[in-house]
């Protein structure tokens, strides 16, 4: 097994690596060098070319927002499917996407005169702390309501979720209603998602919050393991139940938020890796968790390097590719459930 | 009271910051004016502004347009598409000279990072009327160093004064069509508005704001003697027959006298150097 594991890094990480390099020189711009040219004659002449502009300003950045992004939200979807027991209970499917929308959406809309004063690292930062705010409201709200005798009800959890997305999605209406026409565009990018307005500034935000956040992560594959098991067994194993609960739950939701607060709604990448990985995995989340990172990376930049490509010089919203390849995986997890009804 | 003091400082350290990145941007303005913007590449991301420029003979030099730069339909440029889904790479890929666009159409994320790219940048604020238009054209004219845009002013001038008030004005609606089931009349504040009002008439529509979506109770309290579409509007939901099918709109004067009116999307809403063709032809057809 042991064996089989590192098979499945390392080739994970070989498909990543040679995504990274496709992604690299794919795009609406051809650059005259080679990559590798263009970056040192930048550090030479410290001034950039229009290669080197478009290679360090706007390709790079974006493709590691798109590696961040994949693994931050794969991450916390395995973290929240083994803390509900439950593979359905992804960020976007449970409503913590949406509340991340309402509040980032919020704060564009109300916080306009503050935010113009702020120069754009603390913008960023105010942002992405109102996305956290949100998912972690909406994280607090469904949990309290999906969860009653330490047990939690999938259903409810869904509905839920279905209601805070209803009501984020009428809210946010409304926003676009009052507001005016540059705020409004704004709001329009949250529903589809996009990695277009990356820039070194987001990436290293989103950075800190993602290594910080993964690394706390990766430590719960014992106790979400021990989970299976049920709440009380687990507690009987010597496990602090309600601690580790209080922090998947706080870290998802800052991970999400943050994420969220830069690229807008990206669905399904959260519910389909870990899906994936479970297949050949089963729900062992030692090795879930890592290798989850890994495999959402390599979607995401993937989905992100089809949606820079496939229009050019237009580009897809990526929300439409991810939901493409997300919704069969949704259907087969919904035909598997009716087969273990029977 | 220390915490207080810490956000005060914090804030009063931001603030200046920013103070600072505004001084800057005001003395950055007059350089860049004073720099002489080459036209050999330009990428145009308006049709109106794409018009201007065919018209100050720069048409050869434009090598991107938007997908509203319908006219003239000769230009051999690469269509980018709808503005606000253009990206930064496939602008710089045409490697402009010059990029040219209205303040409201693109994103602040593209602006910034086609200022960082040192891509000259011209940003115009579009106004919906014969000023607007014209201040549009000098605006361009005048950053591109051309001095041949004198006629083009005079042009739209004589053409709306040939336009005479009608005894009673007629109500015009201008409804929005992409299909049947996506129907929206055009309120204050739109171009459609200031046409209708330019060419002498009245906006039936005149109490909403912006775009709203048509109801049939409205149509009724409206009661437009004319309806004003697009062409390609007319076309989306299949003719007069189909727009005569949709609930309200047979029981309108307009329904009634079939007077439906069609222009060019572009000709009709661009307010560019044709401005005042299209008032006149607009005033004729309403007749």
């Amino acid at each position: 097994m042991k064996k089989k594991i590192a098979v499945y890094k390392v080739s994970f990480f070989i498909i990543l690596l040679v995504a990274l390099v496709t992604a690299l020189y794919l795009g609406a711009y051809d650059f005259n060098h080679s990559v590798f040219e263009i970056v040192r004659t930048y550090f030479k002449t410290q001034t950039h070319t229009a290669d080197s502009f478009v290679l360090i300003e706007l390709r790079i950045p974006r493709i590691l927002m798109a590696i961040l992004t994949g693994a931050a939200l794969s991450i916390c979807g395995t973290s929240l499917q083994g803390l509900f027991k439950n593979p359905l209970a992804s960020p976007d499917l449970i409503g913590i996407t949406s509340g991340a929308v309402l509040f980032a959406a919020l704060t564009i809309v109300f916080g306009s005169s503050v935010m113009h004063l702020l120069p754009p690292f603390l913008r960023y930062i105010l942002l992405s702390i109102m996305a956290f705010i949100g998912a972690l409201l909406t994280m607090w709200f469904v949990y309290k309501m999906a969860t009653s005798n330490g047990k939690t009800h999938i259903l409810i959890l869904l509905l839920s979720g279905v209601a805070i997305t209803a009501l984020t999605g009428a809210v946010t209406g409304f926003l676009t209603y009052i507001s005016t026409e540059e705020e409004l565009r704004n709001i329009t990018f949250w529903s589809l998602g996009s990695l277009a307005g990356s820039n070194w500034w987001k990436v290293c935000l989103v950075f800190i919050v993602v290594a910080l956040g993964s690394i706390r992560l990766l430590t719960k594959g014992k106790i979400l393991n021990a989970l299976m098991l049920g709440e009380k067994e687990a507690a009987h194993l010597g496990f602090d139940i309600e601690k580790t609960k209080r922090e998947i739950i706080i870290i998802a939701s800052l991970m999400v938020g943050c994420v969220v607060a830069f690229n807008g709604t990206i669905g399904f990448v959260g519910l389909v890796v870990p899906y994936i990985l479970r297949f050949v995995f089963n729900s062992n989340y030692n090795i879930l968790l890592p290798l989850s990172m890994i495999l959402g990376a390599v979607v995401l930049l993937i989905a992100d390097t089809i949606s820079r490509t496939i229009v050019i010089p237009a580009e897809l919203p990526i929300g439409i590719l991810t939901a493409i390849m997300g919704a069969p995986v949704f259907i087969s997890i919904l035909i598997n459930y009716k087969r273990k009804l029977k | 009271m220390k915490k207080i003091l810490t956000v005060l400082t914090l804030a009063l350290v931001v603030a200046s910051c920013n103070k600072k990145e505004n001084t800057n941007a005001i003395t950055d303005g007059p350089l860049t004016e004073t720099t002489v913007i080459k036209t050999d590449r330009i990428i145009s991301l308006n049709g109106a502004i794409t018009e201007t420029l065919a018209a100050l003979n720069e048409a050869e030099n434009i090598v991107g347009k938007d997908v509203t730069s319908t006219f003239p339909e000769n230009l051999m440029a690469t269509d980018l598409g709808h503005v606000r889904s253009i990206t930064a790479e496939s602008i710089l890929a045409l490697q402009p000279s010059v990029v040219i666009g209205t303040s409201k159409d693109i994103n602040p994320n593209l602006n910034d990072q086609l200022k960082k790219a040192n891509i000259s940048l011209i940003m115009i604020d579009q106004e919906y009327s014969v000023e607007g238009t014209k201040n549009l054209i000098t605006s361009i004219a005048t950053k591109l160093k051309k001095d041949n845009y004198q006629p083009l002013l005079d042009n739209i001038s004589t053409k709306i004064a040939t336009v005479k008030p009608f005894d009673k004005k007629p109500k015009i609606l201008f409804i929005y069509a992409r299909g049947a089931g996506n129907l929206m009349v055009a309120g204050t504040g739109t171009p459609l508005h200031s046409m209708i009002e330019l060419a002498g008439a009245e906006n039936a529509a005149a109490a909403l704001t912006d775009f709203k979506p048509l109801t049939p109770e409205a149509l009724l309290t409206t009661n437009p003697d004319v309806i004003l579409m697009f062409e390609k509007g007319l076309q989306s939901i299949g003719g007069i027959d189909g727009l005569l099918k949709i609930e309200g709109i047979s029981t309108t004067n307009a329904g009634k006298n079939k007077k439906v009116v069609t222009m060019d999307g572009q000709f009709l809403s661009g307010f560019g150097p044709r401005l005042g063709d299209a008032v006149v032809e607009l005033h004729n057809k309403i007749k």
